[in-house]
C-alpha cells in the first residue's frame, strides 16, 4: 500500500524496505557519502561512537573499533592526491559501519591513482601474509626506524589497522579510468564472543566486500548522500543531524531540510513507542538528492492494526490547500487537551516546509507489524 | 523575584529570565522529543512572574531551530506572555535568520493568535554551517 505509484522516488521507498530488512534488529548499518572535511570526519566519528557505545559491551573492544574508525578516516583525508579531474567520485568518497551478527565491518572506499594503487597493494599483501607477532615486529620496527615506506613496507597505521583487527585486511581496486581506481578498504573487527580466541583462524568473508560494494553501488544510483539503519536515540539523532549540517552550505532549503528531518527522525522513535523492546526505535533514515531535489526518506515498524489510521491522516493532510494548513496548525495550538504526542503537528509542519505531498509507504511482514515508510521531497531554490 | 537561567544544550535552548536586569531571553535550538518537561519550568515561572511583573517587559526570541513538540510549547509560552500582557508592558521581539522564511512565518503566525506587540528582527545567519 503507498500513495503515489507514480511517483518518481518511488524506488527510494521500496530501497528503503530492501535496506531495513537486510539489517537484523540487533545490528546496525551507517553509510555516508561525499566529501570529507575534518569537521564531517569529526561527526561521523561521534555517530558511529554512540552507536558502537550501545552495541558493544567492552572496553577494549569499543576502542578497537575507535581506533580502526579514526585510521580510516585519516587515510581518506591524507590521501586526497586526485587532481580535479575526480572530483565527482572523489566527492563520493565513503565511509560505512556495520555491525553483522555481533561483528563491526569498517569500510573506507575514495579515489586513488594508479601509483598509489600500484605501491599499497604490495603492503596489503605483505600485511596480511603476516602472523600476529611478525605484525608486532614489524610495528617495532617501524617504530624505532620510522617510515618504511621507500622500501615498500606498510605505514604504521596499516600495521595498527591489522593489529586491532586480527583478520585479514580486505581491499579492492576497482578501476575508475586508466588512471585512477576506486579503492574499498575494509576492517572487521570480532565482536563479544572471540575477542580472546588468540588463535582463531583468519577466515577471510570475501563476500563481506562485495556486500558493502554492491550496497554503496546502490546508493551511487540514487545519489544518497547518508544513510543509517540501526536504532535511533536523542544521541544518535543529534549526530546525524550534525553531520547533515556539516555537509551542507546554509540555505534556505538546508534550514527546511533540517527542520523536516528532525521531525522524521523523531517520528520513529514516537510511532515505535509501544512496540517490543527488542525493536523499538529501530528504523532506517536516508538522505538522497536528485534532480534539484532533496529527498528525505525514513521507515520503521509499525502495528498493523495504526496502520488505517495513519493513512488517513496523512492522506487527510495531503489533501489540505495551504491555507488549510496553516488554518490546522493553528487550531493544533489552539487545542489544549492532546497529549504532546498526538498533537500532530509533525505532518502539518513537513507539508508546509516541503510544499510537496507526503510519500507514505507499509509493506506487511508478518500478522503483527508491517514496515512504514515515509518521504518528504524538497526542491531546491537557493 | 528570582531569575529562571537554564543553560542550553544540543537540543534545549538557553533561557535566561531576570527581571531586575529587564533581560527575558531565549535563545538556540528546540528540539527535545520531551516538549513539555523542559518548558514546564518555564511556564511555571511565567505563572510567578505575573504576580509582580516589572512595569515594563521585553521578550528575545531568537531560535534557530525548533522542532514542533517545542513549537507547541513555545505557544504555550506566549499565551502565557499574553496573560502577563494585561498586566505588564510587553513586546515581543521575534529574532529570525534572514534566511530562514518558516522561521518567520511562525512568528507571525503566532502574532495573530495573541493580543501581544511582535516585532520581527531579522538577523545575518552566524556560520554554523560548513561552506
Amino acid at each position: 500500500m503507498h500513495s503515489e505509484k507514480d511517483s518518481i522516488n518511488y524506488n527510494l521507498v521500496e530501497l528503503a524496505y530492501q535496506l531495513f530488512t537486510r539489517v537484523k534488529d540487533s545490528d546496525f548499518e551507517y553509510i555516508y557519502r561525499g566529501g570529507f572535511s575534518q569537521k564531517i570526519s569529526k561527526n561521523l566519528l561521534s555517530l558511529a561512537e554512540s552507536n558502537v557505545k550501545n552495541t558493544a559491551g567492552r572496553t577494549d573492544l569499543k576502542n578497537r573499533i575507535y581506533f580502526v574508525m579514526v585510521e580510516g578516516l585519516q587515510n581518506i583525508t591524507k590521501h586526497g592526491d586526485e587532481p580535479e579531474a575526480y572530483l565527482d567520485i572523489e566527492d563520493s568518497g565513503m565511509f560505512a559501519i556495520q555491525r553483522k551478527l555481533g561483528k563491526y565491518y569498517i569500510t573506507t572506499g575514495n579515489v586513488i591513482n594508479k601509483e598509489s594503487e600500484r605501491s599499497l597493494k604490495p603492503k596489503l599483501d605483505q600485511l596480511n601474509i603476516l602472523e600476529k607477532d611478525q605484525l608486532n615486529k614489524l610495528r617495532k620496527e617501524v617504530l624505532v626506524g620510522g617510515e618504511l615506506s621507500d622500501k615498500g613496507g606498510a605505514g604504521l597505521g596499516l600495521i595498527e589497522m591489522a593489529r586491532k583487527s586480527g583478520k585479514k585486511l580486505v581491499y579492492e581496486f576497482e578501476p575508475v579510468d586508466d588512471k585512477a581506481s576506486f579503492f574499498y578498504f575494509r576492517t572487521e573487527i570480532q565482536g563479544e564472543q572471540s575477542l580472546y580466541q588468540e588463535s582463531a583462524p583468519s577466515i577471510v568473508d570475501d563476500r563481506s566486500i562485495e556486500d558493502v560494494k554492491s550496497l554503496h553501488k546502490k546508493l551511487n544510483e540514487e545519489n544518497v548522500l547518508i544513510n543509517f539503519n540501526g536504532k535511533f536515540n536523542r544521541e544518535n539523532i543529534l549526530s546525524i543531524l550534525s553531520v547533515i549540517k556539516g555537509q551542507m552550505n546554509i540555505s534556505s532549503t538546508s534550514k527546511k531540510v533540517y527542520g523536516i528531518m528532525v521531525e522524521m527522525l523523531q517520528n520513529i522513535s514516537k510511532h515505535t513507542n509501544n512496540i517490543e523492546e527488542n525493536i523499538k526505535n529501530r528504523g532506517i533514515f536516508f538522505l538522497s538528492k536528485k534532480d534539484n531535489k532533496f529527498i528525505l526518506t525514513s521507515g520503521n515498524y509499525i502495528h498493523n492494526s495504526d496502520i488505517d489510521g495513519l493513512v488517513k491522516k496523512i492522506d487527510g493532510i495531503n489533501n489540505l490547500s495551504a491555507e488549510d494548513l496553516y488554518e490546522q496548525y493553528n487550531s493544533v495550538l489552539l487545542d489544549i487537551t492532546p497529549s504532546e504526542k498526538k498533537t500532530g503537528l509533525g505532518f502539518i509542519d513537513i507539508k508546509i516546509k516541503s510544499e510537496n505531498k507526503i510519500i507514505y509507504y507499509f509493506k506487511e511482514i508478518d500478522n503483527n507489524f508491517s514496515f512504514f515508510a515515509l518521504q518528504s521531497t524538497i526542491q531546491i531554490k537557493d | 523575584m528570582r531569575s529562571l537561567i537554564i543553560e542550553a544544550t544540543e537540543d534545549t535552548p538557553l533561557v535566561y529570565f531576570n527581571p531586575s536586569e529587564g533581560k527575558f531571553i531565549m535563545e538556540k535550538s528546540s528540539l527535545p522529543e520531551n516538549a513539555v518537561e523542559y518548558y514546564s519550568p518555564v511556564l511555571e515561572w511565567l505563572k510567578e512572574y505575573q504576580q509582580t511583573p516589572n512595569p515594563k517587559t521585553v521578550f528575545d526570541f531568537s531560535l534557530d531551530y525548533l522542532n514542533t513538540a517545542s513549537s507547541k510549547q513555545i505557544f504555550e509560552v506566549i499565551m502565557m506572555i499574553n496573560k502577563i500582557s494585561a498586566v505588564s508592558d510587553v513586546t515581543l521581539r521575534w529574532h529570525y535568520d534572514s534566511i530562514d522564511e518558516d522561521m518567520l512565518g511562525l512568528g507571525k503566525r503566532f502574532s495573530h493568535l495573541v493580543n501581544i506587540k511582535f516585532e520581527f528582527i531579522e538577523y545575518e545567519n552566524e556560520d554554523d554551517f560548513e561552506i
